[in-house]
């Protein structure tokens, strides 16, 4: 047998992929759909982002454009998380019904072999919002642009992303413990929605719980300060991308220690 | 050369919670620490050889899935030893899953959305599969069964028998030392069940692949297993030869005769002669469950008919099914 | 009985639902945690306004506000269009359809057991902790029962939207696309994000005659109102009561038409 190396992940992902989005054509109305589903979820929230600064011009120092900008950056590092780890959801069910056991036959990875099964393209309209959002308040706090912050806005997206994929991983596993885990992945969703809001309106407590419990700050707000307060960068801003193979490490021990110790339901 | 695959003494339990009855009951499992340990299977132990198709068989529940989750490394045994293809499965998961094929009723491991031949192609890639073996194995396919209309079917729009078949086909084509087929036939029609059945004989003969099937149609059994295991409540039953099984019970043979006559009263009447044997009726036949080691079957036939107007009559061998059915009822003494 | 039937189907969900006692448990905290990460957002919020009342909403009336709509929509969401776009696919409706049940109550009374957990276990706590920790700012009077009646229309309302949106995936696939377009328009329209006060004004004039206020901004209106005149009380409660009777009719048609035009081609 021989090793199966990162390529030969690629390379079956590719195929999977290609072979994937091939029949997704044949269903066109099921895309077509989809994407405007997508479509109205972003619209509605700017809508309601706009609405909330129609009333109140600033949040806790913070103005209209600079939160724009954490918006633009979390819905940007949503993307992988929407496009790879989509499967994700419907974990709970083949778990319960017992049809999780399919998964386990293949010489192969199994996280892999499990999340390779859906690609969410609905995600690509996400990121082609998330991108213009961020160009449009880049542009409007007049910024500049220099490669070296490309390559920052880059490698902390990246962290944001390993951070949003951790996280649902995570809440994804629990149903190997809990049966009717739709709760908690439901309630990370919901929580991800307030990742676009400064980390510094919450008490100390909470402040530390979103960031090392449930570290939902990480998905845009101290990878945002080295763009937008480059002279108060903190520590963890520069840990973060840290922070984030950590947690995306973590959440995949757990996530396959669970698939480990499934059993299957049924005799 | 050493048995393919190695049961020694394995047992496995689960934690479950009690659960209580009704409203009252659900709330107070809210809070329940009450949990009881089930032993789902209890201390079995067997040897497989290479080449051999071996029937396992139990009632609902009986541990059968258990003991195949642990033979394939989805579960890891309380206690005893498995080894499969020399491999302790649990162990080394991807490892074993290299070796062996598997195949769960009714839940299709195939790609749902894909053409048949595009899941093929991703298991050759998955399996690394040489071009040489894999064009090898579909030609022999052709050869088996008309393939070439399911290729470049999805599977989401196959009928049952189809989507089985394909299973069953993409579960032997990376040439697998051993392949488990759970309840392969069950919801399928006749000729389909043949079908698959000649299927997996023709597999089994032509790369000598350990074919380990758990199945609740006897028709499975008569048709391909020499060697059969039952367990019941996780225990084993019984290891042997099926011939061996019938011969096990006495000899039993069923005669069948037909009277004049109201056949339900007439068979009471025969009870009664009779008061040793088991005694049934039809619409056509009253049916006489002879054991062989007590009287010949010759003896009540003429000790019937000085009593009876026999107009016709048939002896029948006992069938696996009622065999089965005797073990599972009375178990084994 | 007649009621007899449907209440069984209410016993059975109650104890479907606390079957799964960990997910209970977790539904609980997850909604206080949440409940706390609003709280903070607000707060900061009106900590950068430059006054107390903004659009006639103080910090508590808004904390209030948003606070029990969402409880509100944990108590409501029954996943509706899910389940029937499942069963669609699947052909399970057909097994559905056979009981001796019309449809669209057999689904309602199937859920309404979730009701009543999810009242003890999600909207009475949350209740509670908001009156204590806004020191009896929700006023306990008769508004109480005009907000008890409220709910209940509102309950009817949106289970009738739900079910014709879900009716719509006899015609499609896609159902991921158009439940997430209706919970999108729903949550947005109904003032379930942001508070209809804070709308800008043409906004609030077609929002006012668009059925989805009634869902959650008029039940929330009724609470926070400690002294309310008749003619408010009539015209928010009558309001109600029409949009209820006419999307349950509207519902019932648009199925019935549905299901003969399935009949008829075969479905």
């Amino acid at each position: 047998m021989k090793r199966k190396g990162l390529g030969f992940y690629l390379r079956i992902y590719g195929k999977i992929l290609a072979q994937d989005l091939k029949s997704k054509m044949s269903y066109r109305a099921d895309f077509i759909i989809s994407t405007i589903g997508m479509i109205f979820t972003n619209i509605a929230g700017f809508a309601s982002f706009w609405i909330l600064f129609r009333n109140f011009p600033s949040i806790n120092g913070w103005n209209y454009y600079e939160i724009l900008f954490l918006y633009g950056f979390s819905l940007i590092s949503l993307t992988p998380v929407q496009c790879l780890l989509d499967n994700n959801w419907s974990l709970r069910s083949y778990v319960y019904l017992g049809d999780f056991i399919k998964y386990c036959f293949r010489p192969i990875n199994l996280f892999f072999y499990y999340q390779s099964e859906v690609f969410d393209i609905k995600g690509l309209g996400q990121l082609a919002f998330g991108i213009g959002t961020l160009i449009y308040s880049w542009i409007k706090l007049g910024l500049g642009f220099t490669p070296l912050m490309l390559l920052k806005v880059i490698v902390f997206l990246i962290t944001a992303s390993l951070i949003m994929m951790a996280l649902q991983n995570a809440a994804a596993a629990t149903c190997f413990w809990i049966h009717n885990s739709f709760y908690l992945l439901d309630m990370t969703l919901k929580f991800k929605d307030y990742a676009k809001y400064p980390v510094t309106i919450f008490s100390p407590v909470f402040r530390f719980i979103f960031t090392f419990i449930m570290p939902i700050a990480f998905i845009a707000y101290y990878p945002s300060l080295v763009i937008l307060r480059p002279d108060e960068v903190p520590l963890l801003s520069w840990l973060s991308p840290l922070f984030g193979c950590v947690f995306f490490w973590l959440s995949y021990k757990l996530w396959m220690f669970g698939a480990m110790k499934y059993s299957g339901t049924g005799s | 050369m050493p048995p393919i695959i190695t049961i020694q003494n394995v047992t496995k339990e689960f934690k479950v919670l009690n659960r209580r009855e009704g409203l009252k009951g659900s709330l107070k499992d809210l809070f329940s620490r009450d949990y009881k340990i089930v032993r789902a299977v209890d201390n079995i132990s067997m040897n497989i050889e290479q080449g051999e198709i071996v029937g396992y068989l139990g009632p609902n529940g009986a541990g059968k899935s258990t003991t195949i989750k642990m033979m394939t490394g989805v579960l890891e045994p309380t206690s005893g030893e498995i080894l499969v293809g020399g491999n302790v499965p649990y162990k080394n998961r991807t490892k074993n899953a290299q070796e062996i094929g598997v195949v769960f009723g009714q839940r299709s491991q195939l790609w749902w959305a894909l053409p048949l031949i595009e899941s093929f192609k991703l298991l050759k890639d998955i399996y690394q599969i040489a071009d040489r073996d894999y064009e090898n194995m579909l030609e022999m396919y052709r050869s088996l069964a008309d393939i070439e209309p399911l290729l470049h079917k999805p599977v989401r729009q196959m009928s049952l028998g189809q989507r089985t078949l394909s299973d069953i086909l993409a579960a032997f084509l990376h040439n697998p030392k051993i392949v488990f087929l759970d309840e392969p036939t069950i919801g399928l029609d006749v000729s389909m069940k043949s079908k698959i059945r000649e299927l997996i004989h023709a597999l089994n003969k032509e790369k000598n692949t350990t074919v380990i099937l758990t199945t609740h149609d006897m028709g499975d059994v008569d048709a391909l297993c020499r060697r059969i295991v039952i367990i019941d409540k996780g225990k084993m039953l019984y290891d042997n030869d099926i011939e061996h099984l019938k011969g096990f019970f006495g000899s039993y043979r069923t005669l069948k005769i037909r009277v004049d006559g109201i056949l339900s009263e007439r068979a009471e009447e025969v009870k009664a002669q009779l008061p040793d044997f088991s005694v049934s009726a039809d619409e056509e036949w009253i049916s006489v469950l002879v054991d062989e080691e007590r009287a010949a079957v010759m003896e009540v036939l003429n000790q019937l008919q000085s009593s009876f107007d026999i107009r016709d009559m048939q002896l029948e061998e006992i069938s696996t099914e009622d065999v089965i059915k005797k073990i599972y009822e009375e178990g084994v003494e | 009985m007649k009621l007899k039937k449907y209440l069984s189907l209410t016993r059975a969900g109650i104890i479907e639902s606390l079957q799964f006692r960990l997910a209970t448990v977790i539904m609980v905290i997850g909604n206080l945690l949440y409940l706390i990460v609003v709280y903070f957002l607000w707060k900061s919020i009106y900590a950068s306004a430059e006054t107390d009342v903004v659009n006639g909403m103080t910090f508590t009336d808004t904390l209030i506000y948003l606070v029990l709509a969402t409880a509100l929509f944990n108590f409501m969401e029954m996943y509706t269009v899910w389940e029937m776009g499942r069963n669609i696919q699947s052909g399970k409706i057909v097994l559905d359809l056979l009981k001796p049940m019309e449809y669209r109550r057999y689904l309602f009374w199937s859920y309404s057991g979730s009701f009543v957990t999810q009242f003890f276990f999600t909207f009475l706590p949350t209740f509670i902790v908001v009156s204590v920790v806004t020191h009896g700012a929700v006023p306990l009077g008769i508004n109480l029962l005009f907000f008890a009646v409220s709910v209940v229309l509102a309950v009817l309302i949106n289970y009738s939207i739900d079910f014709i949106v879900g009716t719509i995936c006899l015609y499609t696939e896609s159902i991921w696309g158009i439940n997430i377009m209706k919970q999108v328009i729903v949550l947005l329209l109904s003032g379930a994000t942001v508070p209809i006060a804070f709308f800008p004004e043409p906004l609030k004039t077609v929002v006012y005659y668009l059925p989805f206020q009634s869902i959650y901004n008029a039940p929330l209106t009724l609470l926070l109102n400690g002294s309310p005149t008749p003619e408010t009380v009539f015209e928010i409660l009558g309001t109600q009561l029409l949009w209820c009777i006419g999307m349950t009719l509207l519902g019932k048609l648009f199925w019935k038409l549905s299901l003969r035009q399935i009949t008829v081609n075969g479905g």
